[in-house]
């Protein structure tokens, strides 16, 4: 076979995995959900401590999941969606309304525990971090979930300073800095993507 | 010495190969994503399309959403299967080569 032929068959060979990796892209752009719940976690504790209110985590909560839900619609809008994308936003989502329901119940009926709203809060993102993780291969959303169970782990055993201090630190690293990091390589894959087109 | 695989003419076209790609990694597509992930104009877009419909390898709905029209494609499981062939034939033939 000739050169100029095998270079032509390579090429068709390279179309095929780019044009295939266009269409999973959609799956990892999602950098800015993970930051906007950090800073809503920091709102939501910064009104709860120094407001005094009990309406700061239900309104904060609701106000953050009505801004994903119209962003989400703004970026997804008239791209396809992949079974996995749809598994990944499945997690989250069951996720989501799961905290939401557990959380505001206990509020309601009085029952309200730091340390075992922490505990929960650490479980359930870890939990969903830790399948996100195994389901894209993402070594560094494997160490969100880590440091998510990890917060966990110390709202059982430590004091109420532990508790707020794994809670704040958990929400920096594991929800802030993984959304900021996740944004970077979103916008260099499609600076890539760009200079290959 | 065993023979050499002949390459499959209807996705061995550079533009219906990006699609049957593009299609193989989602569930479904509506005409303009193709159109803006293959740089393409729609007569020609329209075209290449209806020719993997013909062959069955892509399956196409036309719907209205708010009242605006839209096309979407999704690849059938013969267009699945030419493509895994395809892929293979181009493996085989690059094989002492790569």
């Amino acid at each position: 076979m000739e050169n100029t032929e095998q270079a032509e068959l390579r090429d068709r060979l390279k179309l095929i995995e780019s044009m295939m990796a266009e269409g999973r892209r959609k799956t990892e752009s999602w950098g800015w959900s993970f930051l906007l719940w950090g800073v809503a976690y920091y709102v939501a504790t910064a009104w709860a401590t120094l407001g005094h209110s009990n309406f700061a985590w239900p309104v904060t909560m609701v106000a953050a999941g009505v801004l994903t839900a119209v962003m989400a619609a703004r970026t997804s809008s008239g791209h396809p969606e992949t079974t996995l994308g749809r598994a990944i936003g499945a997690v989250w989502s069951a996720m989501g309304v799961s905290l939401f329901i557990v959380l505001v119940c206990l509020g309601a009926s009085g029952r309200y525990d730091a340390h075992v709203f922490m505990a929960i809060i650490g479980a359930m993102l870890g939990t969903a971090h830790a399948t996100s993780a195994i389901m894209l291969r993402w070594k560094m959303q494997f160490a969100c979930a880590a440091v998510w169970l990890a917060a966990s782990v110390a709202a059982c055993f430590g004091s109420e300073t532990v508790v707020t201090v794994a809670f704040l630190s958990a929400t920096f690293f594991g929800q802030i800095l993984f959304g900021i990091y996740a944004m970077i390589l979103d916008v260099r894959r499609r600076q890539r993507g760009a200079a290959n087109a | 010495m065993p023979e050499l695989p002949e390459l499959n003419p209807v996705i061995h076209g550079k533009l219906r190969l990006a699609l049957l790609s593009l299609l193989a990694g989602v569930e479904e597509a509506e005409f303009t994503w193709l159109r803006a992930k293959t740089g393409s104009t729609d007569g020609n877009l329209g075209a290449q399309l209806m020719k993997l419909e013909e062959a069955g390898y892509v399956a196409v709905e036309k719907k209205f959403v708010q009242r605006k029209p839209q096309t979407i494609y999704r690849m059938t499981e013969t267009g699945r299967v030419a493509l895994a062939e395809y892929v293979q034939a181009l493996k085989l033939l690059l094989g002492g080569a790569m």
